[in-house]
């Protein structure tokens, strides 16, 4: 589903170059699981939002369902993005001035699907998550594990290939970390390829690879079925 | 989707009610000034328009060369009309010669009113087609007939119909109403033609008219034309240039008289000639409440730019979802100009109300009658179109920048607004107080040419002067009318002229002296006035004596004024010999110049000389004893006894003096209100913007405070950056406002010069109100508990 290769970021001031990824090349399977994990500063955040085509490589190649897709311009990867890929994030990342019904329509109104349809699909993934309940309040009014579910929620609506989930529990105590762990296991049973980036390596343990790196490259790559 | 955008817009005013209200109410004041300006731009540009034939009618006017200049008048030979129909018939549909617009008393049975109205020759209702409500536009046929407005028959028939109805004119002549016509519409030239006579009772009245020996010396009616339909303006005009000069003998050729059309579409503003050419006129004000209407939008369109973008910070998570979701940056420019919509939706709204509020107060000071056309899509058409362009204009920049932030950076919350963010910003209020700096200046220097011009001295004494017009009656009663009030007390002193004493009525030329250039053609200011004139309005004699009625060579003599000294070129004028017609005139005095006309412009060389058959006017000096209601009420009984059949009118000669200025005082309050307004506008903005400020930068003034700032530390701060952007926006507001104001000042020969005051003063202002404004805000946070501050990061 994805393989990048000899992929390169490197960010620059006046005075400093930074390499943020250094030559890296991986593949992922569609449906497989996959965990990036590294210190702070190890390009972890940098290869998600390459891979999630908010930000652009500086050289190598990425191919996306064989398509390369390096250096497609803005507005056509905002085109693949939306049809193919949902995020979770730390912050969750919700719309605060939208009802929770409203932030997980939000990738269904883009893809300009009917009011009706789009009713149905929200209900029916809230339900999935169990804020249904929830579902006319603002994202303030809820925990810190009803908002991710929210967010999760929002990632999945559209039945997206691929999620890319960045320390989705980083903010979260265990137990509700626990259950959003689940819900993209789940997920990922019912055949959506998840990428995520942690810290933390109880979390790790829930995918089927996990990616290590340093200095933006790759140093180990541990299988864990 | 739109309805998302929209729900999002509707919540983010909800959620943030105080800038919302900042918003919404600047860029309401800014719309409805504009709105205002706008409305007030239609009625100038649509002046006369009622008109059916306006792009065809013109008024006869002509240049002459008077004094080495060339001089612009309205003012014809009453033959002049038949001259050109004779000539140049073909080219025309109407020429008509008219009387001017003069009061006159209408009297039907008790009711008498004094009524302003012309006498025409036939067409004029069909040139200035007159909606007629009874009767035809061929009423005028009989010579004793009569139309009136519909007003005036109202007054003088209420519901009771007018028509054959005997109306007696002046308490001479009977005539019949043969018609009414709909109100000449305020915006029009002739709206206060509210009757018509015919051409033919005017001669009637005036046999002398037609018994003059020289038609062609005399300029004392006007003339209206209207071209055929297929003729040329230009081309016409430029044909009848010699018609009057071509029957000229030699002494008045000199005058170089050139015949010209002036188009009705320019009489109302292009109306000042200046040595033979059209300068102008109140085009200019078009063109200047134009650019500032422009301007206050634009200032209201600013702040919206400045608080949109000062809260980017709060709106760059939305962004950065937006985009990870998959909106492109196409969409998110859309929803932000959806929000500006929305805000400027309401806006209008709000901005429709003021404008009803506000609409009498601007008519009363701008002198209109301006409605709100509710029932007119053209109206609502220019409303909504104005209502997008301010939206484009208010949300571009915003929809711009806030839809250019990286997804990335934002989501991850490393999102800082960057060193130069806030640049734009800085620009944008410097602009905004530069317009509003100009403002204050233009509207100071306004007011001190006003003044300027009021403390010109006027060379004569307005205090307790009444005028009203004189009447064949009165006339005919004038010495013991005189004696009279003099004998009861009621007056010092009562005199009579041909003009008033702030108005010149008529000029003359035929003059000649010794050693004068035989090719100069000259028309002076000439006066024709009772003895007692001097003594009533109290003018100072420099050289010489006034007047005197014991001395009957007096009819046969000048009193002139120091600038007729000077044009004349005589060293001791006293005891000259002026030449009028051929008659020698003795100068018996000079008076110091008196201010008659414009008080903007050189006062004429003008002369006075005794005249008591052909007077229009009578002065009288009240007694200061008496209180000016009593004195007024005794003058008017005695007028009543011995004129019954007039209803008596008066003036006050320092009222009619003061109207002089009322172009200048318009535009000087219109000015004022604006540029109040424009600093409001700009002062919301500023507040808004700076307590974005201090909220942005409460870590800051936390860890300051913490560390061992005051309050004053902070306060300074706070605000030395907004002082700085107003010391920028004077640098820049201060060249710009002089030299715009000394080209203002050029149109006028009396000016007051532009002191270094005025920008001391708009300095001042600008940094008083800068600092109150920022103050608020500034000592808010510095006062705010440090520990609180520091927790909200």
């Amino acid at each position: 589903m994805i393989k990048i290769t000899d992929l390169e970021k490197i960010y620059r001031t006046e005075d400093i170059e930074t390499v943020a990824l250094n030559k890296l090349s991986f593949e992922v399977k569609e449906g497989e699981f996959v965990a990036i994990m590294g210190p702070s500063g190890c390009g972890k955040s940098t290869l998600l939002n390459i891979l999630g085509l908010l930000d652009d490589p500086d050289g190598g190649s990425f191919v996306f369902n064989n398509e390369e897709i390096a250096h497609y311009s803005e507005s056509k990867r905002a085109q693949i993005r939306k049809r193919n890929i949902g995020f979770v994030f730390q912050s969750f990342n919700l719309i605060d001035e939208l009802t929770v019904f409203e932030n997980v329509e939000l990738p269904l109104i883009y893809l300009n699907m009917k009011a009706s349809e789009r009713k149905e699909k929200v209900e029916e993934v809230l339900k999935k998550m169990q804020v249904m309940h929830r579902r006319n309040h603002y994202p303030q009014q809820l925990s810190g594990g009803q908002q991710q579910r929210v967010a999760v929620a929002r990632a999945v609506v559209n039945n997206p290939k691929l999620i890319l989930a960045d320390e989705p529990t980083g903010n979260l105590d265990s137990s509700n970390g626990n259950e959003v762990m689940q819900l993209l296991t789940d997920l990922n049973e019912q055949g959506t390829t998840i990428i995520m980036v942690t810290h933390s390596e109880h979390d790790a343990r829930y995918s089927h690879r996990i990616i290590r790196l340093l200095d933006g490259q790759m140093v180990l790559e541990n299988s864990l079925i | 989707m739109i309805r998302n955008y929209i729900k999002i817009a509707w919540r983010n005013l909800l959620k943030n009610k105080g800038y919302s209200a900042i918003n919404i109410g600047g860029l309401a004041v800014g719309m409805a000034v504009t709105m205002l300006i706008g409305l007030w731009i239609w009625d100038e540009l649509s002046f006369d328009k009622y008109h059916q034939n306006y792009d065809n009618i013109a008024r006869v006017m002509q240049h002459q060369n008077f004094n080495g200049e060339i001089g612009t008048q309205f003012a014809n030979p009453a033959v002049l009309g038949q001259q050109i129909r004779d000539k140049y018939g073909s080219d025309f549909k109407y020429v008509l010669q008219s009387s001017w617009n003069f009061q006159h008393t209408l009297a039907y049975g008790e009711k008498k009113l004094l009524k302003a109205g012309s006498f025409f020759e036939p067409g004029v209702t069909e040139m200035l087609s007159l909606k007629m409500l009874k009767g035809t536009r061929a009423g005028l046929k009989e010579t004793n007939s009569i139309l009136l407005s519909e007003s005036v028959a109202k007054a003088y028939f209420g519901n009771a119909d007018p028509m054959e109805k005997i109306l007696k004119i002046d308490n001479k002549v009977d005539v019949k109403v043969t018609g009414v016509y709909e109100d000449l519409p305020y915006n029009t030239s002739f709206r206060d033609l509210t009757f018509i006579m015919p051409w033919d009772l005017y001669l009637a009245q005036n046999p002398w008219i037609k018994e003059m020996e020289n038609p062609w010396g005399s300029n004392f009616t006007q003339t209206f034309a209207q071209v055929a339909d297929n003729a040329d303006m230009e081309k016409v005009s430029a044909k009848i240039k010699n018609v009057k000069l071509d029957v000229l003998g030699p002494e008045e050729r000199r005058y170089k008289p050139a015949i010209f059309l002036h188009p009705m579409s320019k009489w109302h503003l292009y109306a000042d000639f200046k040595n033979g050419l059209n300068i102008g006129g109140r085009i200019q004000y078009v063109w200047l409440f134009g650019i500032v209407g422009l301007f206050v939008l634009l200032l209201a369109c600013i702040n919206f730019m400045n608080l949109s973008t000062a809260r980017s910070e709060k709106r760059a998570k939305e962004v950065g979802v937006r985009k990870a979701i998959g909106s492109t940056r196409g969409q998110l420019i859309t929803q932000f100009f959806s929000e500006s919509f929305l805000v400027v939706f309401f806006a209008f709204a709000l901005s429709l109300l003021l404008v009803t509020l506000l609409l009498p107060f601007f008519n009363e000071t701008a002198d209109k009658k301006i409605l709100l056309p509710w029932l007119n899509p053209v109206f609502w058409l220019m409303g909504i179109s104005f209502s997008i362009f301010t939206g484009l204009v208010a949300g571009s920049y915003p929809a711009l920048y806030l839809s250019s932030f990286q997804p990335v950076k934002v989501l991850k919350g490393t999102f800082r607004v960057g060193r130069f963010a806030a640049l734009p910003r800085k620009v944008l209020v410097v602009l905004q107080f530069s317009v509003s700096i100009i403002l204050i200046i233009g509207t100071i220097v306004v007011y001190q040419q006003i003044q300027h011009a009021k403390n010109r001295p006027v060379g004569y004494n307005r205090e307790s002067l009444i005028y009203v017009a004189l009447n064949e009656v009165i006339h005919s009663k004038y010495d013991a009318l005189r004696n009279e009030l003099k004998t009861r007390n009621v007056i010092v002193e009562m005199s009579q002229s041909t003009s008033p004493t702030t108005e010149v009525w008529n000029t003359n030329g035929g003059f000649d002296w010794e050693g004068k250039d035989p090719n100069l053609g000259v028309d002076f200011p000439n006066n024709g006035v009772s003895h007692e004139y001097g003594k009533v309005i109290g003018w100072k004699i420099k050289e010489g004596r006034d007047f005197s009625r014991e001395l009957a060579s007096d009819s046969l003599a000048f009193i002139m004024n120091e600038s007729a000294v000077k044009f004349i070129g005589f060293k001791n004028p006293v005891g000259k010999i002026l030449r009028w017609e051929g008659k020698p005139y003795k100068i018996i005095g000079v008076i110091k110049d008196m201010l008659v006309e414009s008080p903007y412009k050189p006062i004429r060389a003008s002369l006075f000389h005794i005249e008591r058959e052909q007077g229009n006017i009578i002065q009288l000096k009240i007694n200061p004893n008496l209180a000016p209601s009593d004195a007024l009420a005794r003058i008017e009984n005695t007028f009543k006894k011995y004129d019954p059949a007039t209803s008596f009118e008066f003036n006050f000669v320092d009222e009619a003096f003061a109207r002089k200025f009322g172009d200048e005082e318009r535009v000087g309050t219109l000015a004022a209100v604006f540029a109040v307004l424009a600093i409001f506008i700009s002062c919301l903005g500023l507040f808004g913007l700076a307590s974005f400020v201090a909220e942005q930068r409460t870590k800051e003034i936390g860890i300051r405070k913490v560390v061992g700032a005051s309050v004053f530390n902070l306060w300074t701060l706070l605000s030395k950056d907004f002082v700085a952007l107003v010391i920028i926006a004077c640098g820049i507001a201060i060249p710009l406002a002089w030299y715009g104001m000394y080209q203002w000042l050029q149109k006028y020969d009396y000016r007051t010069d532009i002191s270094w005051w005025i920008f001391a003063a708009a300095i001042l202002g600008a940094m008083l109100i800068t600092i109150l404004t920022v103050s608020f805000q500034a000592i808010k946070a510095a006062i705010a508990n440090p520990v609180k501050s520091l927790r909200t990061e």
